[in-house]
């Protein structure tokens, strides 16, 4: 084999002669500066011999692995709708499909209608979709209120400790429901995966291993499903592709216009945190999205 | 080649067999409701006095030294049973005759290289007849018919060659050949007695005198009548059925698993033979306390698939293990027509059945029965009203979207948490709940709601909604007020 003139075999001479004049330098400004040039001019050197290498493996197996040492464009993911108009113009068209969308809020910010609604709308496009309730408390009146097809939900409750206050020691009933978490992504079949764990405190959620998040993240991605953590507080980390945070708007007070008050509606403000699916050119500021929930009697009215 | 066996008189026969003191004397069988019972059957001794089939009790009890009995139908079933084994242990094929019970032709073509030649198995069936207790007429021949009518004409073993079936059916009355009464009428009139003398007549004559039939009978008396045989096919269904002993107690369900694995295949076999799937699994393990542990397994669809259907046998029993150590298993298949669905390149993400079935098994495993499926809200005004079904999602079809505002999901405490409340005005103000006082910022209520107040099961409460504050939180919450307890309890958080 011909080994072709090396283009860096000049910048190599360079840097050798650069380390000569700075043992030779008599001054210690001299000597710093000769040898930082040196430095500077071996790394361009090994850079360039770098650069020439993963050409050489590149082309090598070509024929067998194409671009095995580049690095892996990213397709922008596929998305969800979420059902609330509001949400998915904020969020450029939805929730991704196979990563963790993470949505934190403390009680009565409106977790729970926004799961609701999202798996809602992926139910209705024919798809089958999975709440794993650690506190079990869906309530199937709202999810049939919300427009979920029934049918398509797979509801699985955790039942440890049922004696015990979810928020007192729910190490069993989260761990229930990681493993069914985890069964599910395994099995495959499912569009999109809730994992309500909103009565959990935070100071329980956080102590959940990071390797989990990264096992349930992985898996998600392979059955490209749409994994929702609804928490207090966001506890996936990096592991969240979208993390969402849920607050309430300005409180809109009880209808006082009948003869009784009437609780008829809720406004809630949705953040959008982080968005990994961005690039990092594009990246926009949070978003905010101001949307509402109606109680059902409202409709009625 | 056809091989009849017909036992004449077999209710009487049957009836003899249990009672052995009555071969040698006239009986009778009388079938019926008393008083209106007539002679069923009668042996050889009794008709030789003038006993005949129909008469009346009184006039069978005119007959000195008559026995009359009541028909027995078991001794007949019995009876029926052990000729029906005799004759599977001839040939496989056999044919239970209509006309005439515990009668059956055996198809013994090929049979000679067991069995001798024709005249020597019909010599062996006879005789292993005679040594079970009953009397039967053995007629072999190349024609079903002409076998049967020998069988019913002649006593003893009877042996057509081929092409001397009209011959040998010549000398027969016309009685073998199962005339209606008015044929029979007609050909008594015309002095036609045996079979030679209706072969003689010309078919097409005896067509246009008493029509179709006349074909048929001409037929049957020149022994060229021909015959679609239905042999007796054990049920496949009854035979799916594996069962394995063990020399000794087995208590751990892996090592098990290698024998149901097994079992489980051979049943597959059986199954895919008939192209069909299994569509549940009924475990039998007899035990060493001498009970049995019983589980059924179901999956939602039929599965040709033995590690599915083993894995949800192994999931199954994991949940329900066994009181003791295994002696014994027996593993009952039912059998159904395969699973199959129109897949498509643009149909929503749905869950493989098989992958599904395994997938629920075990959470059911790690969660319990009632805690993996599908919520079905009943028809009740009941509050949260619902109950769980297993999942099982329709196929993928796109439904349209129905545009309607979002409601607020509540979420509901299973169950309910006592709260304490101070009433002010005869509304609540103020909350202790999970001991913090919460301020009652904004309240609408009470809703009065009841329900089946006509029974014990009967409930009745007053919901409010509140808005519940503490430092800078808020939260709205339905709360509820039972009369009949004077408790108050939060249903549910509004989120």
């Amino acid at each position: 084999m011909v080994v072709p003139q090396r283009p860096d075999c000049k910048l190599s001479r360079l840097s050798l002669a650069a380390l000569r004049s700075a043992v030779e330098s008599p001054s210690p400004l001299e000597l710093f500066t000769w040898v930082t040039f040196a430095l500077f001019s071996l790394i361009l050197v090994f850079m360039a011999s770098a650069a020439r290498l993963r050409l050489e493996v590149e082309a090598t197996l070509a024929n067998r692995v194409p671009a095995a040492l580049s690095l892996k464009v990213k397709q922008s993911p596929e998305l969800f709708p979420t059902g609330i108009g509001q949400i998915d113009r904020a969020l450029g068209g939805g929730i991704p499909r196979g990563s963790i969308t993470e949505i934190s809020g403390a009680a009565s910010t409106g977790k729970t209608s926004f799961g609701l609604a999202t798996v809602a709308a992926i139910t209705q496009t024919g798809a089958a979709c999975a709440w794993v309730d650690v506190s079990d408390s869906l309530s199937p009146e709202s999810a049939a209120a919300a427009n979920v097809v029934l049918k398509r939900l797979l509801w699985l409750r955790a039942t440890a400790e049922r004696k015990q206050k979810v928020t007192e020691k729910p190490w069993s009933r989260l761990e229930q429901a990681l493993k069914a978490t985890d069964l599910l992504l395994q099995a495959g079949g499912f569009s999109a995966v809730v994992l309500d764990m909103s009565d959990v405190l935070p100071r329980h959620t956080m102590r959940i291993p990071l390797a989990t998040w990264y096992r349930l993240r992985l898996s998600a991605e392979q059955a490209r499903t749409a994994l929702i953590f609804l928490t207090q507080s966001p506890c996936a980390g990096s592991c969240a592709a979208l993390s969402l945070r849920c607050q309430p708007a300005e409180t809109a007070p009880f209808n006082r216009n009948g003869e009784t008050a009437l609780f008829e509606q809720q406004r809630y403000v949705l953040t959008r945190e982080r968005n990994r699916n961005e690039s990092v050119l594009h990246k926009k500021p949070p978003m905010r999205a101001e949307w509402a929930a109606e109680t059902l009697w409202t409709r009625v009215r | 080649m056809y091989a009849v066996l017909h036992p004449p008189d077999f209710a009487a026969q049957a009836a003899a067999h249990e009672r052995p003191g009555l071969r040698k004397r006239p009986f009778a069988l009388l079938d019926g409701e008393p008083p209106e019972d007539t002679v069923f059957a009668a042996n050889h001794a009794a008709r030789s006095i003038g006993v005949l089939v129909g008469m009346t009790r009184l006039q069978a009890a005119t007959f000195p030294g008559l026995v009359c009995l009541p028909r027995v139908v078991e001794h007949e079933n019995a009876a029926q049973d052990t000729l029906h084994t005799i004759a599977c242990s001839f040939s496989p094929r056999i044919e239970c005759v209509q006309d005439h019970p515990a009668t059956y032709a055996l198809d013994v073509r090929g049979m000679n290289t067991l069995h001798g030649d024709v005249s020597q198995l019909a010599n062996k069936l006879r005789r292993r007849v005679m040594a079970s207790g009953y009397l039967v007429n053995v007629a072999i021949a190349q024609n079903y018919h002409t076998a049967l009518c020998m069988a019913y004409g002649r006593t003893g073993i009877s042996v057509v060659p081929p092409g001397f079936e009209a011959s040998a059916l010549g000398q027969l009355p016309l009685s073998v050949l199962n005339l209606e009464p008015s044929h029979e009428e007609i050909f008594h009139s015309w002095g036609i007695r045996t079979c030679a003398e209706l072969a003689a007549i010309s078919e097409t004559d005896l067509i246009a005198r008493i029509g179709q039939a006349g074909k048929r009978l001409h037929a049957l008396a020149r022994g060229e009548s021909p015959h679609l045989m239905f042999p007796i096919e054990p049920s496949f269904e009854a035979g799916l059925v594996e069962r394995m002993n063990l020399d000794f107690p087995v208590e751990i369900l892996e090592s098990l698993l290698f024998l149901l694995s097994r079992m489980t295949d051979e049943l597959l076999e059986r199954v895919r033979a008939k192209a069909r799937a299994i569509s549940s699994l009924r475990v039998i393990l007899h035990l060493d306390n001498g009970k049995q542990h019983e589980r059924i397994v179901r999956p939602a669809l039929p599965l040709q698939d033995t590690p599915t259907l083993l894995k949800l046998l192994q999931l199954d029993l994991e949940a329900h293990p066994p009181s003791a150590a295994i002696l014994g298993l027996e593993l009952h298949g039912q059998s159904a027509q395969p699973h199959r669905a129109q897949h498509g390149l643009f149909l929503p993400q749905a869950p493989e059945p098989g992958r599904l079935e395994v997938l629920l098994a075990r959470l059911r495993k790690l969660l319990g029965e009632q805690h993996a499926g599908s919520p079905e809200l009943l028809d009740d005004h009941r509050p949260n009203a619902f109950r769980v079904v297993p999942f099982g999602p329709p196929p993928p079809a796109k439904s349209e979207p129905r545009r309607l505002s979002v409601p607020t999901a509540l979420r509901v405490y299973r169950p309910p948490q006592a709260i304490g409340v101070v009433l002010t005005n005869g509304a609540p103000s103020r909350i202790l709940w999970n001991g913090l006082k919460y301020l009652v910022r904004e309240i609408a209520g009470p809703w009065r709601v009841s329900g089946q107040w006509w029974t014990e099961a009967g409930w009745c409460r007053e919901e409010w909604d509140v808005r519940l504050a503490i430092d800078t939180a808020e939260c709205v919450c339905r709360i509820a007020f039972d009369p009949r307890s004077r408790c108050w309890y939060v249903q549910g958080t509004y989120d």
